[in-house]
């Protein structure tokens, strides 16, 4: 990484960074795939919450190839993969608890879906 | 890692107090924390998502009752030390002289 000087600072704080990644990586889903969130407990960084592992959602939008941060965070380096926006009814997460009109809407990665 | 910071579906925290007016910081600690943070991202030695994981290794009960800028300021202590650009023995010593007592000769 370049070095960030002074006078700098504001400029590259107002464009922010992007961890999309340039790549030709083919994706394993596209929008409307119905696919789990695998059921993994990693002892390092992952952005798979805990109550959607196991649980069953569909694909609502491809983002695109994003850096991968499970690995990232660790020096594993990008692994790139494509990130979607992964649709979980709140019935699917909460059970009879969960509200009949509600869902969340997860980012996540290649690495931690399956298809359902 | 299943740490404190993931509190999806969590009970007993009690509700979300909207603060009116909510400044970005509460304390000029904060502020500074942030600075830092930021400051050293630029250094290079360690990227985004590791500063993430460095946040979450903070003990559970320590995250839990702690704020915000804390869990700041414990993922850049932890990474400073990892790297071996400053070790936990420099970092007390300095907070005991910014508490007034005596360094044992540590500059």
């Amino acid at each position: 990484m370049a070095r960030l000087e002074a006078r700098r600072v504001e400029a590259v704080l107002r464009k922010g960074s992007s961890a999309r990644v340039d790549a030709a990586v083919p994706a394993r889903f596209r929008a409307g795939d119905r696919v789990c969130a695998r059921n993994i407990h990693p002892a390092g960084h992952t952005r798979l919450p805990r109550y959607a592992r196991g649980r069953q959602g569909t694909i609502t939008q491809d983002h695109g190839v994003f850096i991968f941060p499970d690995a990232h965070a660790h020096g594993a380096g990008a692994r790139p993969q494509h990130c979607y926006s992964v649709r979980f009814s709140a019935r699917e997460l909460w059970g009879p608890q969960g509200d009949t009109r509600s869902a969340v809407y997860i980012d996540l990665w290649d690495d931690h879906l399956e298809p359902a | 890692m299943n740490g404190a910071h993931d509190l999806g579906g969590m009970h007993g925290f009690g509700p979300v107090e909207r603060e009116r007016d909510e400044p970005v910081f509460h304390a000029d600690w904060e502020r500074r924390c942030f600075a830092l943070t930021l400051a050293m991202g630029a250094y290079g030695a360690w990227n985004l998502d590791a500063t993430r994981y460095a946040r979450e290794t903070m003990p559970a009960g320590e995250y839990l009752t702690t704020g915000y800028y804390e869990h700041w300021l414990h993922g850049l202590q932890r990474q400073l030390i990892e790297q071996g650009l400053l070790t936990r023995e420099e970092i007390e010593a300095r907070m005991a002289r910014l508490r007034g007592e005596s360094d044992h000769g540590a500059t």
